[in-house]
């Protein structure tokens, strides 16, 4: 089916939920974040559409963006002639996302959803018993962008340790300054530029074999 | 002393005691042979037999995604190297891809033959390590160190072509780094005719071996139903009986052209989608490459290597898209948002491997623990790309 024809399905039985057309690189509708599970009910049992394959769950940080999709890819401005980072005053307002990207091996079509959710309440149901998975996805979209899916059987962390604080994808995150009691060196690459001179060559050892 | 009267204990007891085993937690891993790499499976047994099986993650966890964030477009790719550390060249195809269908960049021919011939002497040098050590797992030693001696040959060409021996960051946004060399078709062509050869030579010595079937056939049966649900794509769906490939079915770069067999599982030995329907298909899938490969090597025109209208600092348009790929473990996709930015917004990278392990906790339990380690070995996962 093509895209817009799937759009207007997805309208049709869904509604008001159904919230905007997204018509750019990638084709596919913009879904109120509650109905997100029925949408993809309707993806996957629907007979003409049939989507049996989850490809890909991502979560995304918005932070940064405007409505046109221009925005900072950090939480940095720019830098100084001296290399030093200017920081962005806006950081730590912007939405939180997820990506659904379908497909369908029986009639060889894709479709993608989107959901935006506000960042103090960001709550999305999950799709892991449609699509099983979407669990692992998901566990990974709360680790490193702090999404909760709601309705998830084991929702934990999966890449990093249990303890770790924060969610390293959040464009507001800062990095601790130890863990466990090893000192983290959190500098960012723009604030040190790569310099010849420090840069300490092996030298041979005296009187050695080598 | 047969007529010894045997005391049990436990007859002062009215009701004699039934023979109970406890769940045993056993560690599979961190370090472990058969987990190929770090990965950590708690597996409860009863006995032999499997109860649940749940892997345990990210002990290779790089933050490559946060890199992204800090990097301009070129710079990421050398990240992607180190996804898939056995076939880099497969990662760094799928990233140029996913990044050239939001430019819109035209690469030059030269770089479409070039690409395509490696990353199908790249296919085929991580399905020998992939047959390799689904061997040693099963026991069989010998064919790991002919596979390895195979692998060598191809790494040359790789030396010679890019640097490096393992890690190349050959590719590059609008074409490839460096032009092939003077006699590289030459090279490839004799690497293609060896290995038709050894191909044979690897089907006398392990597929067709009465243990290694005995091993194999009817073990960790996954069928084409519970790929669609977790995921599992590459040799694992097309074992299933699935002809189902990112090469022909959603054609990328110049694969269009060359014409190649999708082999998919048929149960020949026992089950659609056992242990050794996936082995064989990796095993059938070298012999199409090589087939790639000649075609590849005859249409390989002169000419630019690189793109001559893209600027050395690359802008992608604002948008999102998510391109896949097939890498030798299956379908790498990049998702890719832009900001109109010289830095990338957000790189997700899903990755074959998360999604093939996956189902270990589907079809794990049930099955004894000498199978598990079969089935793992026969998913052929790379940590680096589960844990980026």
């Amino acid at each position: 089916m093509e895209p817009n024809a799937i759009h207007d399905l997805l309208c049709a039985k869904l509604g008001e939920a159904a919230l905007e057309y997204v018509d750019s690189y990638e084709k596919g509708t913009v879904i109120a974040a509650a109905k997100i599970a029925e949408a993809a009910t309707l993806l996957r049992d629907e007979p003409e559409l049939h989507f049996e394959q989850l490809m890909c769950l991502s979560g995304v940080d918005w932070d940064g963006h405007d409505a046109e999709g221009k925005g900072k890819s950090v939480a940095i401005l720019g830098y100084t002639e001296e290399g030093k980072p200017e920081l962005s005053d806006r950081v730590g307002d912007g939405d939180l996302g997820v990506f659904y990207a379908c497909y369908s091996h029986r009639h060889g079509h894709k479709y993608s959803l989107f959901v935006r959710v506000p960042r103090d309440a960001a709550e999305v149901p999950t799709v892991s018993h449609l699509w099983p998975t979407a669990a692992w996805h998901e566990r990974e979209a709360y680790d490193l962008v702090g999404i909760t899916f709601t309705g998830h059987p084991d929702l934990r962390r999966i890449l990093l340790e249990d303890g770790w604080e924060g969610h390293p994808l959040r464009k507001d995150y800062q990095m601790p300054a130890q863990w466990q009691g090893v000192p983290l060196e959190g500098r960012s690459y723009a604030a040190n530029p790569f310099n010849e001179a420090d840069v300490v060559l092996p030298t041979k050892p005296e009187g050695g074999q080598g | 002393m047969s007529d010894t009267t045997v005391t049990h204990g436990w007859e002062h007891q009215d009701k004699p005691r039934v023979q109970q085993s406890e769940l045993l937690e056993i560690n599979m891993g961190p370090q472990h042979p058969a987990t190929h790499g770090v990965l950590r499976l708690l597996v409860k047994t009863d006995g032999e037999i499997v109860q649940s099986v749940t892997p345990y993650l990210g002990y290779l966890h790089r933050c490559a995604e946060k890199i992204a964030e800090g990097c301009d477009w070129r710079q990421w790719m050398v990240y992607t190297d180190r996804f898939d550390y056995l076939a880099p060249m497969n990662m760094n195809f799928g990233y140029a891809v996913a990044v050239e269908n939001m430019l819109e960049v035209e690469v030059p021919e030269r770089a479409q033959y070039i690409r395509v011939i490696c990353a199908e002497l790249q296919r085929i040098a991580s399905h020998l390590i992939a047959i390799g050590t689904f061997g040693l797992d099963m026991g069989a030693w010998t064919p790991l160190l002919y596979c390895f001696r195979e692998r060598e040959e191809i790494l040359n060409i790789f030396e010679r072509l890019s640097g490096g021996r393992m890690l190349y960051n050959y590719f590059d946004i609008g074409g490839v780094r460096f032009d092939a060399y003077d006699d590289f078709a030459e090279e490839v062509l004799f690497m293609v005719h060896v290995m038709e050869q050894k191909i044979v030579e690897y089907n006398t010595l392990l597929t067709y071996n009465k243990i290694f079937i005995e091993r194999t056939a009817d073990v960790g049966v996954i069928d084409a139903e519970t790929c669609y649900a977790y995921g599992c794509t590459g040799p694992v769906l097309r074992g299933a009986g699935v002809p189902f490939d990112c090469r022909r079915d959603d054609p990328y770069s110049i694969y269009d052209r060359f014409e190649f067999e999708i082999p998919y599982g048929q149960g020949e030995q026992g089950t659609v989608g056992d242990c050794w329907d996936r082995y064989i298909v990796r095993m059938r899938e070298m012999s199409e490459s090589c087939r790639i490969i000649r075609q590849a090597v005859d249409g390989m025109p002169e000419g630019d290597f690189m793109s001559p209208d893209l600027k050395k600092l690359v802008k992608v348009p604002a948008g999102s898209l998510y391109t896949r790929t097939e890498s030798s473990k299956g379908e790498i996709g990049f998702h890719i948002i832009a900001d109109g930015g010289s830095k990338p917004f957000r790189n997700k990278v899903r990755s074959p491997s998360y999604s093939n392990l996956h189902v270990i906790e589907k079809v794990g339990p049930g099955m004894m623990i000498s199978d598990l380690v079969a089935t793992v070995g026969s998913l052929d996962i790379v940590l680096g790309e589960i844990d980026r």
